[in-house]
Order: C-alpha cells, then sequence, then structure tokens
C-alpha cells in the first residue's frame, strides 16, 4: 500500500500532474486521430449498409460513441467527487469540474445525432424513446452541476457542493434510467422490444470500437488541456507557477 | 464501545437495513404483475374497462390490413393466438408497421366490440445487419421479425 | 445527554409549533396546487375525454411544482438568523435533526394537497376507482419529494437567488416518482393491477429515506461553513 499512497499523494499534487500532462499531451493527440482517423473512414465508407435501416444507421458511429462517453464521464465525476469529499484532493476537484462541460457536450451531441437518426427511422425529429428521455435528463444533471458551480463565487465551496451533488445524481442515475425505460414501455410497443443483448454484425462493430476508443482518448485530451488551465488559473499565487511564468519569459 | 464508535455502528446498521429493505421491496415489485397493455383475450373476456381509454397490445395478423379508399382509416386484426380483436385507426401508421409484427394501440372499445385506436405504435428492432445477413437469416427462418411470438 | 430520540421529538416539536404560528404561509403550496390544476382545463379546454386521460398526469406535475415551491421555506430563515449553525453543531446527529425538520416540513405542506387531491380528481372527471390509488401514491410520493428536495436546498441556501437553480437541480431527481405515481394512478383508471407500482415508490421512498439525510448533513455543513 506504501507505494500506492505515495503514488497518490504524488498524483494530486497539482505541479506534477500539469507536467506530465503536458508531456502526454501530443502523444493523445496523435492516439486520437490514428484511432479516429480509420474509424470514421471504416465506418461512412467500408462497412455495410444495414438490412433495415439502409445508410441512414451509419450516424450510429457519432451517436453510440458520444452516448457511452456521456455516461462514462458522469461516472468518471462521481469518483473524483468520492475522492474529493474523502480524501480531500484538490486535484479530484478540479478533474470533477473540468469534465462536466465535456460530458454535456457528448450528451448534447448524443441527443442532436440521435435526433437526426429518428427523422429516418421514426419519421420524426422527437421521439420520447427510453434512451433519448434519459439522455435528455442525463444533460439536465450535467446542466445543473455547472450552474451549481458556478453560483458559488469561492471555489473551494463550490467543489465541495458540485461533489455532494455529484454523488446524490450517481446514486440516482439507474433509479432515472429504469424508470425511464419502464415509463417508455408503457407507451410504446412492449412486446416486440428485444430482452437480449443487442446484435451487430462484426463489419459494423471494428469501426464502432474503434471510434468508440477514439472519444475516449478525447475526452482524456481535452480534460488535459482544461486541468492545465484551471490548475494555473487556481494556483496563480504559488511558487510554481511564477517559475513557469519566468521559464517561458526566456523564451 | 465508545459513544462516537457506537453512533457510527448505528448509522451504518440503520444504512444497510434501510437499502436492504429498499431492495427487498424493488425485488416484491418486480414478482408483481405489471401489465403494461391488454391482451386480445383479455377483452373478448370483458375484462377491459368500456369506459377509460386503455391499451391493447398483439401481433398484426398476416394479410388482415385494409385500408380504406381515399382516407387514412385502416381496419387490422390484433392477436394473441388466442382471441383476436379488430382495430379501427385513421391517421399515419410508423413507418415499422407491418403485418406479423407486435404493435400496441391506445384507445377504447366502441359498442359492437371492435377498438378505436387513437395511436399506433410500433419499435424498431435492435439489430444491425447487412442485408445478405438478414436474407440468409430470414432462409434459416431466425429473422428477429417473428420474435415476438 | 439527551437520546436522539428525544433529540428527533423535541426538533419536531419545535418545528411543527413555528409552523402552526406561520400557518397562513403553510397554507399557500396548497392554493398554489389547486390553481395550477385549475389552469389546465382552462389551456386544453373542458372536454371530459380529455381530462379524464390527463388528469393523473396533471395532479402528480401539480403536485411536483407546490412541492418545489414550498421548498424555499425549509432552512432559509433558519439560515439568516443562525439556528441552522445551532443545529450543525449540535452534539446529536445531524441527519436525525434533519429528518425531524423535513417531515414537519411534509406534515405542514403536503398532507393539505393530499387531502384535498380526491376533490380536484372529481373535478377532472377522473374516474372514481383511480382516486383511492392517487391518494395513496401521494402519500407515498410526497415524502420522496420533500426528502430529495432539502438536499438541494441545502446546498444552495447560502446562496442569494436560488430559486430557479433549485429546480435545475432538483426536478430530474423527482422524475422516477413523477413516473411511477402518475403511472399507477393511470394504471388503476383503466383497470389495471398498480401494487407492483405501489413496491416501487415505498422502495424509493425508503431508499431515500435512508440516503438523503446524509447528503443533507453534508450539504448543510457546506453550507454554515462558507
Amino acid at each position: 500500500m506504501n507505494w500506492f499512497m505515495r503514488w497518490f499523494h504524488r498524483f494530486g499534487s497539482p505541479v506534477w500532474f500539469y507536467r506530465i500532462a503536458g508531456k502526454w499531451l501530443p502523444w493523445l493527440s496523435g492516439l486520437f486521430l490514428l484511432l479516429f482517423i480509420p474509424g470514421l473512414y471504416w465506418g461512412l465508407f467500408v462497412a455495410p449498409t444495414d438490412y433495415q435501416q439502409g445508410e441512414s444507421f451509419r450516424i450510429m458511429y457519432v451517436h453510440v460513441p458520444a452516448a457511452w462517453m456521456s455516461m462514462f464521464i458522469y461516472v468518471a465525476m462521481a469518483v473524483c467527487a468520492a475522492i474529493a469529499l474523502i480524501w480531500r484532493m484538490k486535484l479530484a476537484d478540479v478533474v470533477l469540474i473540468c469534465s462536466a462541460p465535456v460530458g454535456a457536450s457528448f450528451t448534447f451531441l448524443a441527443l442532436i445525432t440521435g435526433s437526426l437518426w429518428g427523422k429516418p427511422m421514426w419519421g420524426t425529429y422527437w421521439v420520447w424513446d427510453a434512451r433519448l428521455t434519459s439522455e435528455l435528463i442525463l444533460l439536465f444533471l450535467y446542466l445543473g452541476i455547472m450552474a451549481l458551480y458556478n453560483a458559488f463565487e469561492e471555489k473551494r465551496t463550490a467543489s465541495r457542493a458540485v461533489a455532494i451533488l455529484t454523488l446524490v445524481g450517481v446514486v440516482n442515475i439507474p433509479i432515472i434510467h429504469y424508470s425511464v425505460v419502464w415509463w417508455n414501455t408503457l407507451h410504446q410497443g412492449a412486446s416486440v422490444s428485444k430482452m437480449d443483448a443487442p446484435s451487430i454484425h462484426v463489419d459494423m462493430l471494428i469501426p464502432l470500437i474503434l471510434l468508440g476508443l477514439a472519444f475516449q482518448v478525447f475526452y482524456v485530451l481535452v480534460l488535459f488541456l482544461r486541468v492545465r488551465a484551471e490548475l494555473l488559473d487556481r494556483e496563480l499565487n504559488t511558487g510554481w507557477v511564477r517559475q513557469l511564468a519566468l521559464e517561458h519569459d526566456d523564451d | 464501545m465508545t459513544p462516537a464508535r457506537k453512533r457510527r455502528l448505528t448509522m451504518v446498521v440503520l444504512l444497510v437495513a434501510g437499502v436492504g429493505l429498499a431492495a427487498a421491496l424493488m425485488a416484491k415489485a418486480f414478482q408483481e404483475n405489471m401489465n403494461l397493455y391488454y391482451e386480445p383475450h383479455q377483452v373478448t373476456a370483458g375484462e377491459a374497462p368500456v369506459d377509460h381509454d386503455f391499451r391493447l397490445g398483439g401481433m398484426v395478423v398476416d394479410g388482415s390490413v385494409r385500408r380504406e379508399e381515399g382516407s387514412l382509416t385502416v381496419q387490422f386484426d390484433l392477436t394473441d393466438y388466442t382471441d383476436t380483436v379488430t382495430v379501427n385507426y385513421t391517421g399515419i401508421l410508423p413507418d415499422l408497421f407491418r403485418e406479423g409484427q407486435g404493435i400496441i394501440t391506445r384507445g377504447r372499445l366502441n359498442q359492437s366490440g371492435s377498438f378505436i385506436a387513437d395511436e399506433v405504435l410500433a419499435k424498431h428492432d435492435e439489430n444491425y445487419m447487412p442485408p445478405e445477413v438478414a436474407e440468409s437469416l430470414k432462409k434459416a427462418g431466425k429473422l428477429p421479425d417473428g420474435e415476438a411470438q | 445527554m439527551n437520546s436522539p430520540a428525544s433529540a428527533f421529538f423535541a426538533q419536531l416539536r419545535r418545528d411543527l409549533l413555528v409552523a402552526f404560528r406561520n400557518r397562513s404561509e403553510a397554507l399557500n403550496p396548497l392554493m398554489f396546487f389547486v390553481l395550477v390544476t385549475l389552469l389546465f382545463p382552462l389551456g386544453v379546454g373542458p372536454s371530459a375525454n380529455l381530462l379524464q386521460t390527463i388528469a393523473p398526469g396533471v395532479l402528480w406535475v401539480a403536485a411536483l411544482l407546490a412541492a418545489l415551491l414550498s421548498l424555499d421555506s425549509l432552512f432559509r430563515s433558519d439560515y439568516e438568523d443562525g439556528t441552522l449553525v445551532q443545529l450543525v453543531l449540535s452534539p446529536q446527529p445531524l441527519g436525525l435533526l434533519v429528518v425531524a425538520r423535513v417531515f414537519a416540513h411534509w406534515l405542514m405542506s403536503a398532507v393539505p394537497l393530499l387531502l384535498l387531491s380526491p376533490l380536484l380528481a372529481v373535478s377532472l372527471n377522473m374516474t372514481p376507482r383511480a382516486i383511492p390509488v392517487l391518494m395513496l401514491t401521494l402519500l407515498l410520493g410526497t415524502p420522496v419529494f420533500s426528502v430529495i428536495g432539502a438536499i438541494g436546498v441545502a446546498l444552495t441556501v447560502g446562496l442569494r437567488r436560488s430559486g430557479m437553480l433549485l429546480a435545475l437541480l432538483v426536478i430530474p431527481l423527482y422524475i422516477p416518482v413523477l413516473i411511477f405515481g402518475a403511472g399507477a394512478v393511470d394504471a388503476a383508471a383503466s383497470g389495471l393491477p398498480v401494487t407492483g407500482q405501489l413496491y416501487i415508490l415505498a422502495a424509493l421512498l425508503v431508499l431515500s429515506l435512508t440516503l438523503a439525510p446524509v447528503a443533507i448533513a453534508a450539504a448543510l455543513r457546506m453550507s454554515v461553513s462558507q
């Protein structure tokens, strides 16, 4: 446990994180392009058309990874919230609040692409589909977190408030999702919804996985950029930021 | 035990008991039959309300869809393989409405025992595959279209 | 030292007494509930069939909004006059005192609304067999509104203008209760069994009563320490 705690504390140090994240940025950018470009090409041009939905199913390659990320980021934020509340780790606060706009953007993207997909499939831009509705509620959870953070003037209080709200939200997300699914089957054709996992052809699956990974890397990339900026802002009056500014003056 | 410890223990016990009770109630809820719609045999048995809208679910009988000339009125039969109810609907049917597919309608019964629907709902399935695969699945009789039987 | 149980009842008694002295204020959520319900026939027209269809949803949404608007008085005046700091500093478990406070608030704001709901249900032409279910679901659901809402109030009580923010934070968390509450009444109106939904509402009530006090206590500590 000793090495773990040492690593944990070092990881919580803003200086250390600022430098490491800076070194990682070019690598992450490269990895992102390496996953994103082939994934997109494969998804949009190589993968076969769908038997029922034709070409319009291809919007899935943006929609599904965005929806995955919208949920993944919230869980990541909840983990940060727990770390921030239990160990009072400054970096966890920063990662939590910097993730919120990224998560909200992915949720928004999932909603927009979902409704664009709905137009050819359901004949209308918006259907009160269970997953679309859950995404919409998730978007409001993200917006609530951001609004609460901005309502406080002092950043430390704001971070604690946001951490509590995020944890309350993560307990509620499964309940909200389940209730929306139930509500939806109440209003839609319950007998035709499949109970087992959705099946997908392998040629269509590979680009989906590539793009899923690409979105994941993109999140980390954007998160690092935001966290670096936020750290500089919060630690404006500390020695290491001054030193950094002096280093850049020499350039 | 020190009072602080004792209090913390009580709190943990209360938390566990509360979450456990909630889980037990949830489990009980799932055992209950949460009917979302009536089936045709319940309608013919007279169990469905006559003074109130309700949902009716079933399979569209093959070859039963009759469209009225020059209007949007459609008539089709819904079955649960025990009994059959005739449904009248005026409006645009969803794209994925087809014969042999499970659907849900909402409306109420008229005096002659047929169902006047205000709303017809169908869902696309969650399978994504190229047309050739769908074709071969259909030959093997495994296409998910007929899954709701 | 007093036992936690006697602290709970002392807190409950004190809060009920304060609420009773300001009883005109306690009637406001009720009036709001009636007025919002009244808006629907005026807005969508007096068609009996239509009103019958939307009645469960309308009554539940009106109850939700009334609960939301009544929340502001939960901690506001105590925060302003410093009583809240006393509450947080008390040697008794804060979560327990908070439950007493929320319970008193629920008795004063939600119970009158619950008792009046059959009248409004009749005015919306709701099927008589659904009315007991409406009251039962409101009995199980409105405490959840109060408890979850208290988390939002505890988080925002230190802010100057928090009304809109509170709605944004709390409404998404209210959705499951609304869905199962209105769903149960709707099912009862078309003669379907509702025990499943009632069990789920009871589960939500137990779960929120168990977990929310922890969050409320943490949020109150955050709010008074700023």
